[in-house]
């Protein structure tokens, strides 16, 4: 069956119905097997002629075939183009393998180099082909780098190096996915991605709890009793905080906004919690007052637990 | 060149995701990367990836091992109709020693 019925026909795509009419009856005319008795290529002919005629000539039929819905033999074209009619063609070259036989090319000198990798100019060189697989690294941070973010690089076991710019507030445990920076691929396909896990060395003096960081402050007995402004650190330097006369051991301190940057632009807060130390020595001063002061005003810190144990 | 939408709509249950993952997973080779031009045969190939995960139920990791035999298959049948159509040239007495000898191959090994 011819593949284009205008052409069966003689008469340009465009050609208006009365054309196709025109040139159906002229061909039929010649054509017709009554009219060539014995003559079995024009009988062919005309039920090519024919049946291009049942589908041009019918605005509706014209129209479908126009469109490929319908073939030139008027059936519905399949719904899918299937890949093996193209894998065999020009626009399939591209993925046709040549792997699976790299070892037949052992005959002769004259067909050895014909198959396989060497088989130069067929186009059907092309290898196997996968995203390259993802690089897993592990990366030791600082308390404040993690808190702070920080640029880091990464030394890999191939001599190369890797840069990674840790975001402000990453958090133990975390995965980094650097995009592309992982293994090769093959064949083509992307590289793989590197895959860094953060690990946040304890601080001395800080521990985060989610956005809030914690800290133990100590307090001298004086700065319990009568209250006054101590030097806090913070994850960005030193403050000055008000401990309120009479804070115990134990008291929270809570310094709004001192804490790690949340998403949104807000922070976290700084919890301070104090503890009371008292002096390396007692002097007789610090005796002869607690003696004094004991006799006048006897309290009682443990009543709860007596009760309660 | 056919773009993404394309394929989208001209290839049924595939989305523009699905369609990145594959050419990501280098299961898709589009000849134009910079234009995400695709052809013919780049179409009939998400049609096919899509056949096997949907309706014959291959995992990620097995269609990759599909594609692959599937490219040496044609590979190998592209070579064959080469040496076949080269053969097909040769004079007729060539053509019909090749054609013994073949035949006399199979006796032997079947």
């Amino acid at each position: 069956m011819a593949d284009d019925l205008y052409s069966v026909l003689g008469v340009a795509r465009g050609a208006s119905t009365e054309d196709i009419v025109k040139a159906y009856r002229k061909l039929a005319k010649k054509l017709h097997p009554d009219l060539n008795p014995g003559d079995k290529a024009a009988e062919e002919k005309f039920k090519q002629v024919t049946a291009a005629y049942d589908i041009l000539g019918d605005a509706d039929k014209r129209g479908r075939y126009d469109r490929g819905e319908i073939d030139a033999s008027g059936q519905e074209r399949p719904q899918q183009r299937y890949y093996r009619e193209y894998a065999g063609g020009e626009d399939g070259a591209r993925y046709r393998s040549t792997a699976g036989y790299e070892d037949l090319g052992g005959f002769s000198d004259l067909f050895g180099d014909l198959f396989g990798r060497g088989a130069g100019a067929r186009g059907g060189g092309q290898r196997f082909a996968m995203r390259g697989t993802d690089a897993q690294y592990r990366l030791e941070i600082d308390f404040l780098e993690a808190v702070n973010g920080a640029k880091k690089r990464i030394t890999l076991p191939d001599g190369g190096t890797l840069d990674v710019t840790i975001p402000g507030g990453v958090q133990q445990g975390q995965v980094m996915r650097l995009k592309g920076k992982g293994m090769p691929g093959m064949g083509g396909a992307e590289p793989g991605d590197a895959l860094v896990e953060i690990l946040v060395r304890p601080h001395h003096v800080f521990t985060r709890e989610g956005d809030d960081i914690l800290v133990e402050v100590p307090i001298t007995f004086d700065e319990a009793v009568l209250g006054g402004k101590v030097e806090v650190p913070t994850i960005t330097g030193n403050v000055f905080a008000t401990v309120p006369p009479g804070s115990n051991t134990g008291k929270t301190l809570r310094l709004k906004g001192r804490g790690i940057k949340r998403k949104g632009g807000k922070h976290g807060d700084e919890l301070v919690k104090l503890i009371v130390v008292m002096p390396d020595r007692i002097d007789e001063d610090l005796k002869t007052f607690a003696e004094k002061w004991r006799a006048e005003h006897r309290y009682d810190p443990r009543r709860k637990l007596r009760e309660q144990a | 060149m056919l773009t993404e939408r394309d394929i989208v709509a001209r290839v049924k249950h595939v989305t523009v995701t699905r369609l990145r993952v594959w050419v990501r997973q280098g299961w898709i080779r589009p000849p134009a990367k910079a234009e995400q031009g695709f052809t013919e045969a780049d179409m009939a190939r998400a049609a096919l990836i899509r056949d096997l995960e949907d309706k014959l139920g291959f995992d990620e990791e097995e269609v990759p091992v599909l594609l692959n035999l599937i490219d040496q298959i044609h590979g190998l049948r592209a070579e064959l109709k080469g040496l076949l159509e080269a053969l097909d040239d040769l004079p007729d007495e060539v053509r019909a020693t090749v054609k013994t000898r073949i035949a006399a191959r199979k006796r032997r090994t079947r």
